[in-house]
């Protein structure tokens, strides 16, 4: 988040788009349900009537795969009616001209044309969100206090549903863009808010988790900045060529150049697109390690299996949404002999060493989580400030570049990290996989509130999994009536890829043409279906917010198909 | 800033803020049981009167706006009379029978008997309320214990915005409820257990405290969540060792006192039977070793069938399990260099251990094949 949480429970004007916040984020959501009770104005862009919605001022209603032409259709009215803030963009941005060109031609009656949201109501998004206008109440950044700005603050919250998408990067050009045009950037509850779904995935990718980065986003590819910290880890030089990502790493063991893989605390054979080639690809390895806290789907395919502590279990720290570095302290001990993950990798990378005849060179042997962590200070300049001393209480948000240094709030104030803000010309791409006559229906993923990802953990509590203890598929009574299925029927999902046997909800939670199932369910696993060949070109993360698919009622005699 | 006097001592408050809020702040204690900061004011409970100089009677300082000289007694004689009198009230329909009450040293309606040394009732005492609800493995509703301070209702709306529950009927048979008193699991409760956190009495228990033990026997532990990126501080209760429940607490550095269904109720899965408690390695690699002298094959079902299998693997030491990893990566990489090895962190593992794995893969492995699930 270039803001943080709980500045949106003051915004004028918040934006919600692919996400389902009140099921994925529900305390950040209950900052939104806050501000709106004060009186701020929610707009909600989501092809599903999500839990949101009920406190919306306005819901569009795109197809899956749909919203650029909104966002650009609100970017055109932004600039007809003259909301643009033009000083913003003269002192604090560049390429506006460019961008400007890039959306003259998507009027509202355009983008109407092609999502089936009403122009108006395109209209009035664009408006409540570029003068940050309110429902009712007194704004205290408009109003308030004798240093009334012209217009309100308004946020931007997304997540997964605008970067799981084959053109996600541009989605996420697209939504910064819209708020420099607006000058909704750089001052408190403004700004362009990714909602991280997993506790630690903010912290996972500033330390180096990802194959184009070392700790705190420094390119393998600099070879000054490899270099400096090569040589804070002991060795001449590190790798320069940037490494697979999780899906090309499946393509890797098809092609028989990945030979083993280490996973720690993931489950990829659910949580990857095209499971039933996940599965053939994992058992080609040669040598597989997971490291878990249980035995999941990925594990049993795993040669070693090694048990670890959970985060009930250690101590260290996870970075959340807004960039905040906060501690973990351990509430109960590891079972039997299960260990701290450091501990492990540290042992693993010790032992490593020694095999390939090179003990000694790089240090793996900590005393402590605080020990690692002073490492992760010199060699991470956005943590350099940040020790384990420091964090009691509250934590710190990075960019924490010194030990006197008190956090960083929200980012790009005064001035954008890069220096000017840079708008990105935008063009519509529609995803990769679009319905036909075979496929008529577009499956989109995600989670429900009850459970978390994979379901490792969430189908083994008690509660939760007494309130929704197996997957369903959200579906339209009109796609529901087509094939004679009934509300709590079986129902197959088929796609290119494979198919799956679920339950059906019939509602309107989905519009016609549109599916929903979540990827918890390991007897109905929703990435069977996706598709793993067109991935957004960079940032490589699959399309799982629109796959082609069809429903099937086994119970039907006849389906069309047969009759065909 | 506006400069008021509270019980002779001046202090500073926000053009806006409410009078009981600053009071508090500045460790002035008034009275109050339906209040909380991050709600709005209800005036429902009357206990938080106070005397404001030159005003005719006195008036609750939850809803009251400061004003800039307001001259203002907390503690006269007359209002703590009508406290004491409140309190007798509430404890008329409210059974005292702490000795065997789960909210034992943490009731706030407990908290004020003790402070108006009120030990029973001087009206008649009489159950309004003698319903009982154990619907949900999260949470039971006690409702002889409900003073009707509607926090409950008022978080439901106000923070939650799950709207599932409301003040039902009239008079003294009125209680909180479901929209036709429909189970929980009916209604549009999203179960995040925020009205039982702010309870202020017995009527709301987390189900897995009932009968667990007292409250002052509970040891507190605190920590992040371990599910979602908004990073709430969790609390949680523990007796024996044991996790008895989890809350929020005031000082949350992004969730104040609240969470959500997951993170109050869904931490048992900590403690399932399934949990791996020792290093396994693969019957086949095991014979391969020689660890085992019977042959074994990987069956071709796929892994998403059926329960997991333990059985197909054999337990070995952590001294054995680690020589075995190191062993045959080494020798991957010796034989298809570094690149043939991938790794996945994870966005559920800290920092310091994330940190430490894209070290392995980069100076110990020596290849960048390192992600994790933040794509998916």
């Amino acid at each position: 988040m270039t803001n943080s949480e709980q500045e949106v429970r003051d915004a004028d004007c918040i934006l919600i788009t692919g996400s389902n916040t009140g099921e994925s984020h529900p305390v950040l959501s209950y900052e939104v349900i806050r501000a709106v009770k004060k009186g701020a104005s929610l707009v909600v862009i989501d092809p599903r009537a999500i839990s949101m919605t009920r406190h919306a001022t306005l819901h569009l209603r795109p197809k899956p795969g749909h919203d650029m032409h909104i966002f650009m259709a609100m970017a055109h009215v932004i600039i007809r009616e003259g909301w643009a803030d033009m000083d913003f963009i003269e002192a604090r941005t560049e390429e506006f001209e460019t961008f400007k060109q890039s959306v003259m031609e998507t009027t509202p009656e355009v983008a109407a044309l092609a999502t089936g949201v009403p122009a108006d109501k395109i209209e009035e998004a664009a408006r409540l969100y570029a003068l940050g206008q309110r429902q009712s109440g007194k704004s205290i950044y408009a109003e308030g206090n004798g240093t009334a700005e012209p217009r309100g603050h308004s946020t931007i919250l997304y997540a997964m549903g605008i970067t799981q998408r084959s053109n996600g990067t541009d989605l996420v050009h697209m939504l910064a863009n819209l708020s420099m045009m607006a000058g909704q950037i750089g001052k408190p509850s403004t700004g362009v808010n990714p909602l991280r779904g997993q506790s630690n995935v903010q912290g996972a990718c500033d330390l180096g988790g990802l194959p184009n980065v070392l700790p705190g986003y420094q390119k393998v590819f600099d070879e000054a900045k490899r270099k400096a910290v090569a040589e804070k880890w002991g060795v001449a030089d590190l790798p320069a060529k940037v490494g697979l990502t999780v899906v090309e790493m499946g393509h890797g063991m098809a092609e028989g150049h990945v030979r083993a893989m280490y996973v720690m605390g993931e489950n990829p054979l659910m949580s990857d697109p095209n499971t039933n080639l996940v599965e053939q690809e994992f058992r080609l390895l040669d040598f597989m390690i997971s490291q878990d806290i249980f035995l999941n789907e990925t594990g049993q395919l795993a040669h070693v299996v090694l048990p670890a502590a959970s985060s009930l279990e250690k101590d260290g720290t996870f970075t959340n949404t807004e960039r905040r570095v906060q501690m973990l302290y351990p509430v109960v001990p590891p079972p039997g002999q299960a260990k701290a993950d450091w501990e492990i990798v540290a042992a693993i990378a010790q032992k490593f060493d020694e095999k390939m005849g090179r003990a000694g060179h790089v240090k793996w042997n900590f005393a402590s989580t605080a020990e690692i962590m002073a490492e992760v200070a010199a060699v991470t300049p956005i943590y350099g400030g940040i020790s384990h001393q420091r964090l009691a209480g509250d934590g710190l948000q990075w960019p924490c570049p010194t030990p006197e240094h008190p956090g960083t709030q929200y980012l790009h104030a005064g001035k954008f990290s890069r220096g000017l803000g840079k708008f990105f010309p935008i063009k519509v791409t529609l995803p990769y996989e679009q319905p036909d006559e075979e496929y008529p229906l577009i499956l989109t993923t995600g989670r429900v509130l009850y459970h978390y990802h994979t379901g490792t953990m969430t189908r083994r509590s008690e509660g939760l999994d007494w309130r929704v203890p197996r997957g369903y598929v959200e579906v339209n009574p009109v796609d529901a009536a087509a094939i004679d299925l009934l509300d709590g029927g079986t129902v197959k999902i088929i796609s290119r890829r494979g198919e799956v046997r679920t339950q059906a909800r019939i509602g309107e939670r989905v519009p016609p043409g549109v599916v929903f199932l979540s990827f918890h369910w390991k007897e109905a696993p929703a990435n069977i279906l996706t598709q793993d060949e067109k991935l957004d070109p960079i940032a490589k993360i699959p399309e799982y917010k629109a796959n082609a698919v069809r429903l099937e009622n086994p119970k039907m005699k006849r389906t069309k198909k047969a009759k065909a | 800033m506006i400069k008021l006097t509270i019980d002779g001592k001046t202090v500073h408050a926000n053009p806006g803020d409410h009078v009981l809020d600053v009071a508090l702040e500045n460790g002035i204690d008034i009275p109050h049981l339906c209040h909380h900061k991050d709600l709005f004011p209800s005036g429902s409970c009357r206990m938080c009167l106070v005397q404001v100089e030159g005003a005719p009677r006195p008036q609750t300082s939850c809803g009251m706006t400061v004003q800039d000289g307001m001259v203002i007694d907390t503690k006269t004689g007359a209002i703590e009379a009508m406290r004491r009198d409140i309190v007798d009230l509430f404890v008329s329909d409210h059974p005292l029978n702490c000795v065997i009450c789960d909210k034992n040293g943490s009731c706030d309606l407990q908290d004020n008997a003790y402070r108006y040394n009120i030990q029973e009732t001087s009206f008649d005492f009489e159950l309004s309320r003698p319903k009982y609800y154990d619907d949900n493995p999260f949470y039971v509703r006690d409702y002889q214990y409900c003073i009707m301070c509607g926090k409950c209702v008022r978080v439901c709306d106000e923070i939650v915005g799950a709207n599932a529950i409301d003040f039902s009927g009239r008079g003294f048979t009125s209680i909180i409820s479901t929209p036709f008193e429909v189970p929980l699991a009916e209604s549009d409760c999203v179960f995040c257990g925020n009205c039982v956190q702010i309870c202020p009495t017995a009527a709301l228990l987390p189900r897995s405290k009932i009968g667990k033990g007292r409250e002052w026997e509970m040891e507190r532990r605190q920590t992040i969540c371990g599910y979602c990126g908004v990073g709430c501080t969790v609390e949680y209760a523990l007796k024996d060792g044991k996790i008895i429940y989890a809350q929020g607490t005031p000082d949350g550095a992004v969730n104040g006192e609240f969470l959500c269904v997951k993170g109050r109720f869904g931490w048992d899965f900590n403690s399932s039977p399934d949990r791996l408690t020792e290093p396994l390695i693969r019957k086949d690699l095991a014979y391969e070793l020689g660890l085992t002298d019977e042959p074994w094959e990987m069956p071709k079902t796929s892994a998403l069938k059926g329960k997991p299998k333990l059985g197909n693997f054999i337990p070995v030491s952590w001294e054995q399990a680690i020589d075995i990893t190191a062993t045959k990566l080494a020798g991957i990489v010796q034989k298809h260099g570094p690149d043939a090895v991938v790794g996945l962190t994870s966005a559920r593992c800290t920092n310091e251990e994330n940190y430490l794995f894209q070290k392995f893969m980069r100076a110990g492995v020596g290849t960048n094949n390192v992600d994790h699930c933040a794509r998916l």
